[in-house]
């Protein structure tokens, strides 16, 4: 008896279903049904590890590929070429075949290789360019102290003559020679010339001194331009350095300690012509490097470039492909046959299109061998699946923040579409701040294509919940002109219903009004000869006080209506009886009568000149018929001691009934049941009509068909999860007392709790009076050019202040209490929450949510 | 004008009106979602025009001021 479609108002119909598939489409279906997103698969290789299963070979290669990619990804920011990114409201990719992929699996290995290539040589290029560079440096720097140093030979020989210093004994030795020997070599000494890392110099130093006594002669120069490190493409700060040092043993330790400290060694000639010699010569290989560089990295950036047109395109493909094959992994793969089998839930009412699917497929496989869908009976509770469009979204979003309803009970998101809205705009009720709200929202619904690209997260937010704006700003224009506030001001839109009792003469004093005609009230909303009055708080508190019970009255009467909504389709009068009659009994007995002597108070004209009464207060009235029944302070109505007395005790009466009705008759029933011999499905349930006996002690398992003959088919189940629970009345008995105690004692705290909508209402209403007279208020007694000014800065401050504080804080407060009044008061009179929500297999969903793909689309 | 009847009117108003969302709504899979939107709001709006409408019909307080200038009393 299932409707003919599936509505918002319930979450669909979900039926089980088996998927027989030939292996060699088995890709090509999950494409198709991904594409869809309409399946649940449910894993049917649970025992299986990861490595078992079947398609994990073709998971890794693709995880290959999508590494590869990745790699790609990384050159092209390192080279700062723009990935072009793939706007998927826009473009759709074609389906790919097996063949694509494996072209496309190719021919990222063949790009990854030259890639890697390329880049190895730009690296190795890149290094020795680094390297020349530094000589090039060495020898320009190590060649002015050569040349200055020679310059004080004499000087060094003039100084030592007189002196029988022993280190310079040798040079006493070659006094004589020529003047070739005018060097250092004359004097054996040799030098270490190289490059290090300008933080180290002063470590290097240190140690250089310690190691060899102070037997050194250390020179060193900065290198003006920074260097670049090929390794981690830094720039880095180097010396150039030349120590001069005496003997062969020193030498070779100073080179160690050099390279020990990271310092590279350079060989420079003293001799000044070998040294242009190779000046020019490393000048030359420089030049040589630097073009070959350059080749390389242009034809790098093209290839790079080139990849970067296609990288989102593949991304996504690959992305989607390991998609399926993941899925493809939760089949039943019989080896034997070629078959893959699949389980999953899908909606119902959408069998029909996934059949046509299939058998697309099939067609444009060309295979004879038809897909087979089946569907199956189980006793497992299905998920729920509530659709949604783009209006109800946000709503459906909100209520599934507080739970996942059961499947198939009335969605909760359905009255609170315009309950939340509503009572949020009870609290938010100003026609100015309305109006502001509402074109924000119409805004973003007036450019919702382009605003939906913005990423900024707080955006974002409200941009998602935008038709929840317009709906609040909405109700809120109404409230606002119910309110008759505006910016705290109040519109004369109607003629007032009162008019001031003027004495003669008056100067100056107090005035009272009076009603200006019998057969007059203001029409629409409250009066605007209240405002600015001394009483003005006095009346509409109790106004706003009463309202607010009301509004609450209602809503939780209305919710309450859900729960009979609710036991009639799930077909349990039980229901009905034990839990939504009394309830609602006892509720309207309290709560309804409270709500009807509010209003009857109203309309009674209680300083009727020919029969005057005093009116009486309610909530001693309400307070007296609990405290003492029977005993009326005040009168309402004739008959008033009986009626409270008859409702009082059909309030208790419903307590007991509330009680013990449904568990005893739950235990009747179960106990019937049994004396005629009818037993609980037991803990296993088979689903298959074809085979019952092959009970091989592994029930929850999956029976390969390999060795069974043709009848058997394959139908799984898993039974670990049981749905049919023994029934213990103990149990049953203890969660009705906890629903009756927390119904009873919640319909007086939520009641109470609706008082939220006055007091909000009330401080947004005062704040936003604080505010205008802090600001426009003093601002526009003044006159003159210093008045406009004051008027200009106070303005600013104004609507600033009533942007921020008035509508984004003050709104962003009556939305939660809104949603606490929709969650605690309203879904705890009906709603269970005890469902899983459907999480279909498709392709839309994962772009959406996968982080990782997110930067490959726009 | 409007008087303690009023309530009737616009009670009648919104019956018709609910009536004519339920009718009007249109057809398809979110047809109830427009009738209990449509009815859910005129019904609100409704309650809080006549509560509002109510509390103002026999008031049990006047307004009372004593900042007026003696120019504007008889506005």
């Amino acid at each position: 008896m299932a409707p003919s479609r599936d509505t918002p108002f319930r979450s669909a119909d979900m039926s089980m279903v088996q998927l027989y598939i030939s292996n060699e489409i088995g890709r090509e279906v999950v494409n198709a049904l991904g594409e869809l997103g309409l399946v649940q698969f449910r894993d049917l290789n649970s025992e299986q590890s990861a490595f078992q299963r079947a398609f994990t070979q073709d998971i890794r290669r693709l995880d290959n590929v999508e590494r590869q990619l990745r790699y790609f990804h990384a050159q092209m920011e390192k080279a700062g070429i723009p990935l072009r990114k793939l706007d998927l409201d826009v473009e759709t990719l074609a389906p790919p075949t097996t063949t694509d992929i494996d072209e496309l699996a190719e021919r990222s290995q063949g790009l990854e290789q030259r890639v890697s290539s390329l880049n190895e040589s730009y690296e190795t290029l890149k290094k020795r360019e680094v390297e020349l560079t530094e000589w090039r440096w060495v020898l320009r720097e190590a060649g002015g102290f050569f040349d200055r140093a020679h310059g004080n030979v004499e000087e060094i020989r003039a100084s030592t003559d007189n002196d029988d210093a022993p280190l310079l004994q040798d040079v006493e030795h070659n006094n004589s020679a020529p003047d070739v020997e005018r060097s250092f070599s004359g004097m054996n000494i040799g030098f270490v010339a190289g490059v290090i890392v300008r933080d180290r110099v002063a470590a290097f130093e240190r140690i250089l001194w310690r190691t060899l006594r102070g037997n050194l002669y250390m020179n060193q120069a900065e290198i003006p331009e920074p260097l670049i490190d090929p390794a981690t493409n830094e720039t880095v700060q180097k010396n150039v350095f030349v120590i001069f040092a005496h003997g062969k043993e020193i030498l070779a330790k100073i080179r160690k300690i050099s390279e020990s400290m990271g310092a590279e060694v350079y060989n420079v000639d003293e001799n000044s012509d070998l040294r242009r010699d190779q000046v020019h010569e490393v000048n030359a290989r420089l030049n040589d490097v630097q073009n070959v560089l350059r080749n390389t990295q242009t034809t790098l950036g093209a290839e790079l470039s080139q990849i970067s047109q296609s990288l989102s395109a593949w991304m996504i493909l690959v992305g989607k492909e390991k998609a399926v094959y993941n899925t493809l992994n939760l089949f039943s793969y019989d080896r034997a046959r070629r078959t893959l089998i699949a389980e999953g839930w899908c909606p119902t009412h959408d069998l029909p299109l996934i059949r046509s699917t299939l058998q697309d497929v099939n067609n444009r496989a060309g295979l004879s061998v038809p897909s087979i869908i089946n569907e199956i009976r189980t006793n497992k509770t299905p998920p729920t699946y509530l659709k949604t469009n783009k209006f109800t979204e946000a709503f459906q979003t909100i209520v599934n923040a507080y739970g996942t309803a059961t499947y198939q009970e009335v969605n909760p998101a359905i009255p609170v579409i315009v309950t939340f809205p509503f009572l949020f705009a009870v609290m938010f009720g100003d026609f100015g701040h309305a109006l502001i709200m509402l074109s924000a929202a119409l805004a973003m619904i007036y450019w919702e294509k382009p605003l939906k690209k913005v990423t900024f997260e707080l955006f974002a937010m409200v941009y998602y919940g935008r038709y929840i704006a317009l709906v609040m700003a909405v109700f809120s224009v109404f409230t606002g002109l119910i309110y008759n506030d505006v910016f705290s001001k109040s519109m004369t839109l109607f003629d007032s219903q009162w008019e001031w009792v003027v004495p003669e003469g008056f100067e100056k004093g107090t005035l009272v009004a009076r009603l200006k005609s019998e057969n007059y009230r203001y029409p629409f909303g409250l009066d605007w000869r209240w405002h600015g009055t001394e009483n003005d708080l006095l009346f509409s508190n109790s106004y706003k006080m009463k309202m607010s019970i009301i509004l609450g009255w209602a809503h939780m009467t209305y919710s309450l209506c859900f729960s009979y909504i609710n036991a009639r389709h799930f077909k349990r009068p039980i229901d009905i009886w034990g839990n939504f009659v009394p309830g609602m009994i006892f509720f309207q007995s309290i709560f309804g009568y409270l709500v009807m002597c509010i209003i009857y108070k109203w309309t009674v004209f209680w300083f009727d000149p020919a029969n005057p009464q005093q009116p009486p207060g309610l909530l001693n009235m309400l307070i007296y018929m609990f405290l003492q029944p029977g005993f009326i302070d005040m009168p309402l109505y004739p008959g008033q001691k009986y009626v409270q007395v008859f409702l009082l005790l059909l309030a208790l009466i419903q307590v007991p009934i509330l009680l013990f009705l449904k568990p005893f008759y739950l235990r009747w029933e179960h106990n019937r049941a049994r004396a005629k011999g009818y037993r609980g499905l037991g803990e296993r349930s088979r689903v298959s009509a074809l085979d019952g006996d092959d009970e091989d002690g592994n029930g929850n398992g999956r029976h390969s068909v390999a060795s069974d003959d043709e009848g058997v088919a394959m139908i799984t189940q898993d039974l670990d999860d049981e749905e049919h629970e023994e029934f213990e009345f103990g149990e049953v008995m203890i969660h009705q007392v906890i629903h009756t105690i927390e119904f009873c004692l919640n319909c007086v705290s939520h009641t109470a709790s609706y008082l939220r909508l006055w007091a909000l209402s009330l401080a947004h209403q005062q704040l936003s009076a604080v505010l205008w007279s802090m600001t426009l208020g003093p601002a526009l007694k003044t006159t003159g050019i210093g008045g406009a000014i004051y008027i200009v800065i106070t303005f600013t401050a104004f609507l600033c202040l009533s942007c921020i504080i008035l509508i984004i804080m003050e709104g962003v407060s009556a939305m939660l209490h809104s949603l606490r009044l929709a969650w605690v008061e309203s879904f705890s009179k009906f709603a269970e929450f005890g469902g899983w929500p459907f999480a279909p297999f498709s392709f839309k969903q994962m772009l959406e949510e996968s982080e990782e793909l997110k930067e490959y689309t726009g | 004008m409007a008087n303690g009847w009023s309530i009737f009117v616009g009670l009648a108003v919104i019956v018709a009106m609910c009536v004519g969302a339920w009718v009007f709504a249109p057809k398809g899979e979110n047809q109830v979602l427009w009738r209990s939107s449509l009815i859910l709001s005129f019904v609100s709006c409704y309650l809080m025009w006549a509560i509002t409408f109510l509390a103002q019909l026999h008031p049990l307080i006047e307004p009372r001021r004593s900042d007026l200038r003696k120019e504007y009393v008889h506005h």
